[in-house]
């Protein structure tokens, strides 16, 4: 009996070794050996240090009851309330400013570049010991700026970082005192990138200072405005340092954000589950940033 | 002249494989030898030099190799948990946080090392052999699994040339707990009468950060009666009325102290070296915070505040309750720990029976200056300990080890670890201090907490 099915009988016939060979990338002999001697490597270091650490991250992660603690835990609650702030105010004031700086540093003079330079040092020191430092200038007691405002006008500062906001808003100011010369290096290449005879060729349409602005300089912009914009949104849901150095999630655990809730319930607590699941809780934010990210970075080469 | 093809460099790539593979067992054979030990960093430098020291001559005797790595406290209590969590385990580490012995040891997770504390059990302090040992929640019963190295407890540090400065005597601060207290007030009182304007008279750790606010909170609490809060059996005792009133009473007088400003604002915010900065600083007149650190850090740069300015307690000594009977303090241990999965467990073994031997373990924490203190009872009979020109030591030694003292609560429950690191007394303290909140509802809303904690921990 032929036991052949209707579905074999109508795929096209091919021939196993052409299969083969199609795998193998029409490489033969010893080109296949060499082409795997230089692959391996790859494949071992991206499934070591790419793959391994994210499933493994996951799979930590992965128990519905670490959510269910986490929910009911109240510092978590204002964590989250924290970290959507902190993006909010840090990400998007950051980005303007530098946006409105990266305009004032293409004026002509070498001034304008010895400025510069002394603009990006916040940028190029150490983070941490900087960190460390404004955490000290804001003590109440013996802090450099109610130290400046006693000497000066006879008032006592208020106490910085006792208030969970004014806490968490020293810890915004100072990741955009941090971060914004590195963006506005940033957007000021992209300002540069444009041909000057677009420039030229709108001003002598009228398009000069603000109009220029509105119809030239932004709209050509825009794109790279919008990548930094999630690029720094990324890199701030995972940021530690400002909030761990500055407030150090203080007063009484009221200015964490998820990355130092993550390191405090890992480690503090010893409980390293439910720091990753601290840290987890942010995916659905991180992801369609991610997507959208992708899909800008493939569209945005055509603007300029 | 040799060419090199595609062929002969393939042969050269198997050649080196097989002797790669040849060489292993040398390295197995090596590694028999060896440990990995890791050990938190010292204060003072003295303190990794004692450690070296120790190490050194083990392995000069032994003719085993110790590879030793000392990291700083906070990466290496990371390192640890990081080790425990993936399985990659070093041979011995120090208990670092000290719960971590019972918090892992509830999971299974240390090597029993009795062995290795009965050949000097005689020597150990009571307290250090029952905190050596940690509740197996798999075989459902208690084994000892630390070997007790050194111990702290939490001591007053006082500014005696602010006390002179304010008009005042160390000689006449009083026995008793309350009214030991109540003199810095006074202090500060009068330091504010002669124009200091920065200077507090309590460097309480009203704050949420660190082990310092638990160790504070606990020891008010055994100071007003609540000590058996949780019984060696491991049962929680909330319901006790006497343990209900020194909780209250132990908020009201951290939070009310801030409260009424004689605690530095900033104290909200501290963590576990910011008080100790701040004491530098002369912030405030006293401080209560665990170990010598305060004392040992500025030895060396300025003798002339060790010797003349600071002092361990004050005349009185360790204070006494307020009905003038000697008080219990809660002492906690480094303990050396094997976890289960180190590759060469008879060497640590060996290791730490060389490193407790009483002169070994002895000159170990006398070459750290003194910071912890010995955790068997004959070392404080050193003239080291007993040095009557030391303001710190012998105070220190009595409260530590001679006096009446008690192991952490945590040693009978884990679930007192968690309290410790979710910070329910300091929200207590804080709730007081800074929202307003009355001390009673303060603690009916910290033992509501605690109870729930305790119910993830049944224990047989």
């Amino acid at each position: 009996m032929d036991t052949t099915s209707v579905v074999e009988i109508g795929r096209p016939s091919v021939p196993r070794e052409t299969v083969w060979r199609s795998l193998r990338g029409h490489l033969k002999g010893t080109e296949y050996t060499w082409a795997l001697a230089f692959v391996v490597p790859y494949v071992a270091v991206f499934l070591t240090f790419v793959a391994y650490p994210v499933v493994y991250g996951l799979w930590m992660g992965s128990e519905a009851g670490l959510y269910r603690e986490l929910f009911d835990d109240p510092i978590y609650q204002k964590t989250v309330v924290n970290t959507v702030l902190y993006l909010a105010f840090g990400v998007n004031v950051k980005m303007f400013l530098a946006l409105l700086l990266s305009g004032f540093f293409m004026r002509p003079g070498w001034w304008m570049k010895a400025l510069l330079l002394i603009f990006v040092l916040p940028w190029a020191v150490p983070q941490i010991s900087t960190f460390i430092s404004i955490h000290w200038m804001l003590n109440g007691e013996w802090g450099f700026l109610n130290n400046v405002l006693y000497t000066l006008f006879h008032v006592e500062g208020p106490h910085w970082l006792n208030d969970r906001w004014t806490a968490l808003a020293a810890v915004i100011v100072s990741h955009i005192w941090k971060w914004t010369p590195f963006w506005t290096l940033i957007l000021l290449a992209g300002r540069m990138a444009i041909p000057l005879d677009i420039r030229d060729t709108a001003k002598v349409d009228g398009a000069t200072g603000l109009r220029g602005f509105v119809h030239i300089t932004f709209p050509l912009l825009a794109n790279l405005y919008l990548i930094c914009t999630l690029l720094s949104t990324i890199f701030l849901l995972g940021d530690f340092n400002a909030v761990y150095f500055v407030s150090g999630g203080g007063p009484a655990n009221t200015t964490h954000v998820l990355a130092t809730l993550g390191i405090r319930n890992a480690f503090e607590i010893a409980q390293p589950r439910l720091g990753v699941a601290a840290v987890m809780s942010a995916l659905p934010l991180v992801i369609p940033l991610v997507i959208v990210l992708m899909r800008k970075l493939r569209t945005a080469e055509v603007q300029l | 002249m040799v060419h090199l093809t595609r062929r002969s460099m393939l042969r050269g790539s198997l050649a080196l494989a097989a002797a790669k593979t040849v060489g292993v067992p040398y390295v197995a054979r090596a590694a028999a030898t060896t440990a990995t030990v890791w050990f938190a960093q010292g204060f003072v430098q003295d303190e990794d030099v004692a450690l070296r020291k120790a190490v050194a001559d083990y392995e000069k005797q032994s003719g085993n190799k110790i590879e030793l790595s000392i990291i700083p406290f906070a990466p290496e209590r990371q390192k640890i948990i990081s080790a425990l969590t993936s399985g990659v385990v070093p041979d011995m580490v120090d208990s670092n946080p000290g719960e971590i012995l019972q918090l892992y040891g509830w999971q299974d997770r240390w090597v029993d090392v009795s062995d290795v504390v009965e050949t000097q059990k005689s020597q150990f302090s009571e307290t250090a052999l029952l905190a050596a040992q940690a509740y197996n929640n798999v075989t459902k019963k208690r084994a000892t699994y630390g070997v007790p190295l050194r111990a702290a407890v939490v001591p007053c540090h006082i500014w005696k040339s602010l006390v002179k400065k304010a008009g005042m005597k160390i000689e006449d601060i009083p026995k008793t707990w309350d009214a030991y207290f109540d003199f810095f007030k006074k202090v500060q009182d009068n330091l504010r009468k002669q124009g200091e304007r920065k200077v507090y008279g309590l460097g309480f750790q009203v704050t949420a950060n660190g082990v310092d606010p638990y160790n504070l909170f606990m020891a008010f609490l055994v100071a007003h009666g609540g000590q058996d809060i949780v019984t060696k059996d491991g049962k929680l005792h909330l319901d006790d009325p006497k343990v209900k009133e020194a909780a209250i009473k132990s908020a009201a007088y951290l939070g009310g102290a801030y409260r009424d400003g004689y605690v530095p604002p900033s104290a909200i915010n501290w963590n576990d070296a910011d008080d100790n900065n701040a004491f530098h600083a002369k912030l405030m007149v006293m401080d209560v915070d665990g170990t010598l650190s305060t004392e040992v850090a500025i030895k060396e740069k300025h003798p002339e505040w060790y010797y003349d300015e600071i002092v361990t307690h004050g005349a009185p000594g360790y204070p006494n309750d307020n009905a003038g009977k000697p008080i219990p303090s809660i002492v906690g241990y480094t303990n050396g720990l094997i976890p289960k999965g180190a590759k060469n467990v008879t060497v640590a073994k060996e290791f730490l029976k060389y490193f407790i031997q009483p002169k070994v373990i002895g000159e170990f924490v006398e070459l750290g200056l003194g910071r912890w203190l010995p955790v068997m009872p004959s070392l404080a009979k050193s003239p080291f300990w007993q040095n009557p020109k030391d303001p710190h030591l012998k105070g220190y030694v009595q409260q530590g080890l001679l006096g009446p003292t008690r192991p952490d609560y945590y040693v009978f429950n884990l679930a007192m670890a968690e309290v410790r690191s979710h910070h329910v007394w300091s929200m207590a303290m804080i709730d007081v201090a800074k929202e307003g909140v009355k001390a009673e509802a303060a603690i009916e809303k910290a033992f509501k907490r605690i109870g729930e904690i305790f119910a993830k921990y049944p224990m047989a």
